[in-house]
């Protein structure tokens, strides 16, 4: 067996462009180096002030407790909505519709959809912010990447190539060839 | 003959780190790709002014951070930079026009010597915690840069005419005419449109621009082009 995968945690809300662009480089990246990608859904607005994606990211994070499985695809179809299609994410049809189009049942959705005004899950989206503000965030995405231990926090979707530096793996791009994935 | 070089404008201040580290990446590119880098001294206060900006160090966390990345980016990059101990003296307080002037000045009359000198002054301050403001600081870095010390008084004689501060303000607004908030600020000219790219993490993004291959902020010197 090979040396440990590396855990990268990755900070990011939807309403955050440059949240997208890190996440979809890191979500390549996963099958080609030895890392361990954590999704941590976070609220913008409780690092910035900023507006809101509320609904959305308590949405996540109650995703992130019951189904983190399908934490990628859902995330993916709400920066889809918002940033590709200029569509509502507010609403809760709107989320809903996110979560069916990456391939959950109604049901399911909308089981998750009862929970996002529960402590559990509004506690939960106040940690991880505010984890994200103990690592030193003052805006997002920030991926955090712990490294013999000790844990480097980068800001945006523009330090990879570093990452991968101190990563010892590979930059191959933010697209890189498919062929290099992990079996 | 191959296909004519593009043109790359690369507005900087010694004042400011990024434009350092953008400034190494683009010298070293500049013999491996098929460019014309046109260095173009500014004033990142002008800029900032301008623009209603702040510099990222007067928010604590920013500045926390930029330590952090900083140090990081020294050894990726391979550039020996180091904060100064008092660094919001430095950018606040000391500033850099009489730097900025005098590498205007250079621009020219000894634009051959630019790209030196503007290394060896941010040696002094963002290397080895030295002043940039005094006379003789500036006059340091010019000697140890490879000009005599009557070439470099010559310069620095010229600094408060009106033609090197007309020169410098022009540069600055040029920059803002860009759209600059900051700097460092590379203006790519391709295919007849001006691409402006802030910060020294878009070079990957400019070879993409330029059809050119990224080999990193530390290419094999091995791929320059004789």
């Amino acid at each position: 067996m090979g040396p440990l995968p590396r855990t990268l945690e990755l900070f990011y809300d939807v309403l955050s462009p440059y949240s997208w662009l890190g996440f979809e480089v890191l979500c390549r990246y996963q099958n080609i180096w030895n890392i361990r990608l954590q999704l941590r859904p976070s609220l913008i607005a409780g690092i910035m002030k900023d507006s809101g994606s509320l609904s959305a990211m308590r949405f996540l994070t109650a995703l992130s407790l019951e189904h983190p499985e399908m934490l990628e695809k859902v995330s993916r179809e709400l920066w889809m909505r918002v940033w590709s299609r200029d569509e509502d994410i507010t609403e809760p049809q709107s989320i809903l519709a996110a979560a069916e189009k990456a391939g959950m049942t109604a049901e399911q959705a909308r089981g998750i959809l009862e929970k996002i005004s529960t402590p559990k899950v509004k506690n939960q989206l106040r940690e991880t912010t505010e984890a994200a503000c103990k690592y030193g965030a003052f805006g997002l995405p920030i991926t955090v990447a712990h490294v013999d231990g000790q844990a480097h926090m980068l800001f945006g979707s523009d330090r990879m190539e570093l990452l991968a530096y101190l990563l010892g793996e590979k930059w191959m791009g933010p697209v890189p060839p498919a062929m290099n994935a992990r079996l």
